[in-house]
């Protein structure tokens, strides 16, 4: 009954609108109190920072975490089909010997393809990248022993086969030892999985905590403007009316916290990079670390931004509720 | 209007505010509330906006039983009351502007309509020039007329007054109510609640008294007939 007396009175007031106009009108008025929450967050700075920060440094860690486990997923994926066992033969080996053995090798099935290092290769290799130069010439003997790389077919490149292939080619009388560069990407993937479940679980309870963190400054936000809730309460004011700028605040906090969090997974990222040159160089590898796409960082924010609504969604309904007009 | 149907009010704790309380006031009309201090003059008006619900008995306002009406629709029955209080319960951080507009912003009323119809209000309470003024810088007869121009910006067809010139001296006072008695020749129903017999008694208009939370009188007061409750 009142309702509808409300909205006779809003069409005599504006009788000649049309629809778009009316949502752009609707539009705006949001926009500008967006805008205006933006502005209440500048009136209590403190409060306002100490929350951005909980809220970006409490994303930051499982964004981390995220990027280590697709970094980690990233090399297993570039290594699995290129795994590659390295044979060191016995330093008595003849240079003979080592071409028969290459020869037997190929012929396995499991084996894709063969190279043979002869230890004199392996020391003007050594000699190039190793930076002793000339002091190596002055060893009598060669220290390094010939090497064979066998690449595995692409079937037996997997964890499973490659180790019972290393297990036969360590067999064959030439060779001393063999190494298979599987080994090390068997135990990231196992670490990356742990790492993936982690992940989950610290994301839920930070998510949880940051969700009650911001419902408890929004709070405070709220018996703060008690008497203006009061006040507004007493002219008319829904309940929805009064929670929209808090909602916004929320939102904001989301914003804001979520830019924090971007940042600080962005400067993490830079900071392994540089500790990872010097590792990655010593691997002569090409491989370098990927920080967060464009679109994990929209994913981040929004995620932000849904956890400052949610936090401040439960806050409003339970405390502007309970603010009650008084007459005096 | 307004229509109270055995209306009582005990608060928690066993305090009896109203009792048995029988009255109507028609569209329109204008009248006031007089008691002592205690006498359930604030109550009564609770009852009306809903801020406290009556212990039995019925409150009708611009139509509707208040007893039927449920939280989320309080608001729009406030919408359709005026109210004006002795401590004006302006918003201290907003200027006089944003203040009397409230009750539009709220409503979801355009720009421009707000600003004309709360410059129309304004004027009607003589306080033009104070219109880009935050509530602190004006004297208490001003700031009781911009919660005034507040209550009546969105065009209530009831206005409800609790101790309006409680603060006030009697010039101050006079003025208010020649205020009040403009909006009532526009149409609108007028109760104001007041102690101030002296104030009632040079006007002649209906006035309903209060004592111990019963109505003990309805009608006119005439010459200084409750002079000596003050
Ligand atoms: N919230 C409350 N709880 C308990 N008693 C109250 C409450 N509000 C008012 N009262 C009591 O009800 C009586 C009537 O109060 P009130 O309606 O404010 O009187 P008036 O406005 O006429 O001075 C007073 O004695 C007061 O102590
Ligand atoms: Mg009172």
């Amino acid at each position: 009954m009142n309702k509808q007396r409300e909205t006779t009175k809003n069409h005599s007031s504006r009788p000649h609108t049309n629809v778009a106009a009316k949502l752009l009108a609707y539009f705006i008025r949001h926009l500008q109190q967006g805008i205006g929450s933006l502005g209440d967050l500048w009136r209590t700075p403190f409060t306002s920072v100490m929350t951005i920060l909980v809220l970006g440094i409490s994303l930051t860690l499982p964004a981390t975490l995220h990027v280590f486990v697709k970094n980690a997923q990233s090399i297993s994926q570039q290594w699995e089909s290129a795994s590659e066992i390295s044979l060191f033969l016995k330093l008595s080996t003849s240079e003979k010997a080592a071409e028969n053995l290459v020869k037997r090798l190929s012929l396995y099935p499991e084996v894709a393809s063969v190279k043979y290092i002869s230890a004199k290769t392996a020391m003007e290799e050594f000699k190039t990248t190793s930076g002793f130069g000339q002091a190596l010439d002055y060893l009598s003997t060669n220290p390094l022993p010939a090497t064979v790389l066998v690449i595995p077919t692409k079937h037996s490149s997997q964890p499973q086969a490659a180790e019972e292939l290393l297990q036969k080619l360590t067999n064959e009388r030439e060779v001393e030892q063999g190494k298979l560069d599987l080994e090390w990407l068997t135990r990231l993937a196992a670490i990356t999985t742990l790492i993936e479940d982690i992940v989950v679980g610290i994301a839920l309870l930070l998510c949880a905590s940051v969700v009650l963190i911001i419902g408890n400054t929004i709070r405070l936000a709220i018996l703060n403007q008690r008497d203006a809730i009061a006040v507004m309460k007493l002219v008319g004011a829904t309940d929805s009316f009064i929670q929209r700028p808090f909602l916004y605040a929320g939102a904001w906090y989301g914003v804001l916290g979520g830019m924090v969090a971007i940042l600080c997974v962005t400067a993490l990222v830079h900071y392994f990079s540089y500790s990872l040159v010097a590792l990655t160089d010593l691997y002569q590898s090409n491989f370098s670390l990927i920080g967060l796409s464009g679109g994990e960082m929209l994913w981040l924010l929004l995620f932000a931004i849904v956890l400052g609504l949610s936090g401040s969604y439960i806050s409003v309904r339970k405390h502007i509720r309970a603010i009650e007009p008084t007459a005096e | 209007m307004i229509r109270f149907n055995q209306v009582n009010k005990t608060y928690p704790g066993g305090f009896v505010a109203l009792n048995n309380v029988n009255f109507s006031l028609a569209a329109g009309e204008m009248a006031f509330l007089t008691g002592h201090s205690g006498a359930g003059k604030s109550t009564l008006l609770k009852l009306m906006s809903l801020m406290e619900k009556p212990t039995s008995g019925s409150v009708h306002i611009n139509g509707v039983n208040l007893s039927s009406v449920s939280y989320s629709q309080v608001p729009f029955v406030r919408r359709g009351i005026g109210m004006i209080f002795q401590n004006h319960n302006l918003l201290m951080d907003r200027t006089v502007f944003d203040n009397v507009a409230l009750p539009l912003v709220i409503e979801g009323f355009g720009h421009k309509e707000t600003k004309k119809r709360v410059e129309a209000a304004l004027e009607k309470v003589h306080l033009t020039s104070k219109i880009r003024c935050y509530p602190h810088m004006l004297s208490g007869g001003e700031q009781q007329r911009v919660g005034i121009a507040r209550a009546i910006v969105n065009k209530p067809p009831i206005l409800l007054a609790d101790e309006p010139t409680g603060n006030l001296d009697p010039k101050l006072s006079l003025e208010i109510i020649k205020l009040f008695e403009e909006f009532n020749d526009l149409g609108v129903a007028v109760l104001i609640a007041t102690h101030d017999l002296g104030l009632i008694a040079r006007l002649k208009y209906r006035t309903l008294t209060l004592k111990q939370g019963a109505m003990i009188n309805d009608g006119l007061v005439e010459g200084l007939q409750g002079g000596s409750d003050e």
